[in-house]
């Protein structure tokens, strides 16, 4: 034993010199050090988003059927939709109702900043309880919506006919229009603090100079909105509602909860008719299918925000 | 009533053949083991410790109550095995989670298997214990076999119907000279003129629900004479002149004796709608009546249950929704599993615990027909005439995946409402006909 030890030592001396290696050095090297803070998040997108997507994509290829083997089909399921009318409604349905909301909620949220960005009393209050259609989970904010939406007892309607506006409300869910028009107005009511507090920190960013050259160059308040706030909210604005555009597009909670899609499929969006494909009707190809249609749209828009992101 | 049974001791489980053989060459290895060494010995004692079971919330909370209190601990007590009762949060959320089992292949031994037809390969056999349950309490209707047998051997055992009849107030048709309640669907319209004219609609649901929609527009088109398919499914019956006839009628309903919204609704709707006094009339099943009893006991006393209508063929009919349990392929030991449901559905059981729900969940056993349990409350009666004209919504065809299909696409309510919203009534039909033959292929 101890002839071994000496052996070692013995060799170690002879050596020649070497800087000793240290873990702390190794880790401060900024290649090593990049790659250890990018590995997680990489990872985790990966493992969340990554490979639920790919299997999607894998999966729109082939008939598969819950608990039975998949089928290959190659664009078999993308010809079966084309054929389909639901399909194309959906698409419809999907295409208004995200038009439709990014507008009202970055019109509003603007607005919303711009009042926001006022002095007056309660002002941090104000902004928190505006913040709250965003924060309450959808599902329970959508189950609320479905009483004030109800025709006889919601309050929207007792409003109405309490205020001496009509005798009877209109029926909120009740006709395809209607039920449109309140599923668009329940998304723009979540979805408008989110413009309107991203647009607010905009503001906040814009020179008060700016202001004040513009004011002695003779601009009133349309004038400086005009060509000083707009301009300078532009990026903000641009960025957010892509984001938003997103976000309407895979709804999903809002529509599921308050219509199911109906009546007449004349709710139904693309999120929520993959899913009754897939998980209803087990047509799991299928479904992947229809949820993988929705990528070029997004793809698109995408590529569109980061083109604009890069030019800045 | 129920009462009766409650106190009584739980039956010690019978054990399956199957068991009784591994158990004894189970035994014999043990025996082995002994000599063989600690891997056989280990094997020989292999036993689930315990048993995971998934259900849908029940609406009649005492049949969940009694399932927790009584029938778990009495089974443990008698083999040493825990039940771990998944109870399943009610408003369509069951079915994602049992696929997903099915997919993952993890997750419950056993299960109410609701949409069966999507997951019965991943189902074991359990023919053995429903022919035996079949035999000992009176045989099964034959409509469930249309769901609950498949290549002819069973992969559910049928649990009960949640039946679903026509709820309406007694009050307001009285007052409305309505003295019973309609004979004929025509009689039905007449009765609801009268009442939506005296402020009260009917609220008969149309959107994209699963249960209250089908539970009236099925049969309505099977008194008409039609049905979706043929016996076979490869037919679509349902283009024909009696299917217009029809839709007309629902036209007609819809807007002169309804509430505008229930074109929208989705299940819980109509409860809601019932209970707020909006509507004088739904299709449910008797969640409506045990809200009232509960919370509005004035409301409770003039709540009334009516059989659906008879139509120009002159019968009656009621759509079947069923609680059948299956047990997975995928469970640990299948077999442990078949043991406990074929314990849950032996009478010394399986009645009490019916009982414990107030018959809200009717077996599918003649031997229940006239069963003291009925006589509970009169109003719940109805629910046993509706089992015996109910129909499977796949009826005559069998219920499986394609059905499944048209019933998660709405595709047969939506001709409805697309002719209640303006549609032509002939190409609603030729839309829905277009797709069953997609489907059906």
């Amino acid at each position: 034993m101890s002839k071994i030890l000496e052996a070692s030592r013995a060799g170690a001396l002879a050596a020649p010199a070497r800087r000793p290696f240290r873990i702390r050095a190794f880790l401060e090297r900024e290649s090593v050090f990049s790659w250890l803070m990018v590995t997680p998040p990489v990872l985790f997108l990966l493992a969340f988003l990554g490979y639920p997507f790919f299997y999607g994509v894998y999966l729109s290829f082939f008939e598969r059927e819950v608990a039975r083997p998949a089928t290959f089909v190659g664009l078999g399921n993308f010809v079966t939709l084309s054929n389909d009318p639901i399909f194309w409604q959906a698409v419809r349905n999907t295409l208004l109702f995200t038009a439709v909301a990014t507008v009202l909620k970055a019109g509003g949220g603007l607005a919303m900043a711009l009042v926001m960005n006022q002095s007056f009393r309660m002002k941090a209050v104000t902004r928190a309880m505006l913040l709250l259609p965003f924060i309450v989970p959808t599902v329970l904010s959508t189950v609320a919506w479905q009483w004030i939406l109800d025709p006889g007892m919601g309050l929207f309607n007792r409003l109405l006919v309490v205020s001496g506006l009509a005798t009877t409300g209109p029926s909120w869910l009740g006709t395809p229009t209607m039920a449109m028009i309140s599923i668009i107005m329940v998304n723009t009511w979540r979805g408008l603090p989110f413009f309107g507090i991203s647009i607010l920190a905009g503001l906040q960013t814009i020179p008060v100079d700016l202001h004040e050259s513009a004011t002695i160059d003779g601009a009133g308040t349309w004038g400086r909105f005009r060509y000083v706030t707009l301009p300078s909210l532009l990026p903000v604005i641009f960025i957010v509602t892509t984001f938003s555009i997103v976000i309407t597009f895979f709804d999903f909670q809002l529509v599921y909860v308050l219509t199911g899609g109906g009546p007449a499929n004349s709710t139904h969006l693309m999120a929520t008719y993959a899913y009754s494909l897939s998980m209803g009707a087990g047509q799991m190809g299928l479904g992947s299918a229809v949820a993988l249609s929705m990528v070029p749209v997004l793809g698109l828009l995408l590529v569109l925000l980061t083109l604009y992101v890069r030019k800045d | 009533m129920h009462a009766t049974y409650r106190g009584k001791r739980m039956a010690q489980p019978t054990q399956s053949k199957a068991t009784r053989r591994s158990f004894l060459k189970l035994a014999a290895a043990g025996a082995a083991g002994v000599a063989a060494g600690p891997w056989v010995s280990r094997n020989a004692q292999a036993k689930p410790v315990s048993i995971t079971f998934a259900r849908e919330s029940s609406y009649v909370k005492n049949f969940d109550v009694h399932f927790q209190n009584v029938m778990a601990p009495a089974y443990e007590k008698a083999t040493g095995i825990k039940i771990e009762y998944q109870i399943q949060a009610a408003g369509g959320s069951a079915v994602p989670q049992l696929v997903s089992m099915v997919e993952n292949k993890s997750g419950a031994d056993l299960a109410w298997v609701q949409q069966e037809w999507l997951y019965r390969d991943a189902l074991v056999d359990v023919s053995d214990i429903a022919e035996e349950v079949g035999k000992q309490q009176g045989g099964w209707y034959d409509e469930i076999k249309l769901l609950s047998v498949d290549k002819g051997k069973w992969k559910s055992v049928p649990n009960g119907n949640i039946g679903q009849v026509m709820v309406y107030r007694k009050d307001w048709f009285d007052e409305a000279g309505v003295k019973s309640f309609p004979e004929t669907w025509d009689a039905f319209l007449e009765a609801g003129i009268k009442l939506k004219a005296k402020g009260h609609p009917f609220g008969m649901s149309m959107g994209h629900g699963f249960a209250d929609n089908y539970s009236w527009l099925y049969p309505l088109l099977w008194s008409y004479g039609v049905t979706v398919m043929d016996k076979t499914a490869k037919k679509v019956a349902l283009d024909s002149s009696e299917t217009a006839k029809a839709v007309e009628y629902v036209k007609r309903l819809y807007k002169e004796a309804c509430i505008e919204d229930c074109i929208g609704w989705l299940d819980p709707a109509n409860n809601k709608a019932f209970l707020t006094s909006q509507i004088s009339c739904t299709n449910n099943a008797y969640s409506i009546m045990v809200s009232a009893k509960r919370d509005l006991p004035d409301m409770g006393k003039v709540i009334a249950h009516g059989l659906n209508p008879k139509g120009p063929n002159g019968q009656r009919y009621h759509a079947l929704v069923p609680v059948t349990h299956g047990v997975f392929a995928h469970s640990k030991d299948p077999q442990a599993a078949k043991d406990f449901l074929r314990w849950m559905m032996d009478p010394k059981q399986y009645r009490p615990w019916i009982a414990s729900g107030d018959m809200y969940f009717a077996p599918y056993l003649h031997g229940f027909d006239k069963a003291p349990e009925w006589d509970i409350e009169p109003r719940v009666k109805p629910f046993q005439k509706a089992l015996e004209t109910g129909k499977l919504t796949s009826w005559p065809a069998p219920a499986n995946r394609q059905h499944g299909e048209v019933v998660n696409r709405w595709i047969v309510i939506d001709m409805f409402t697309k002719a209640c919203t303006g549609t032509p009534v002939k190409a609603a039909i030729a839309e829905a006909v277009k797709q069953l033959k997609t489907i059906y292929g």
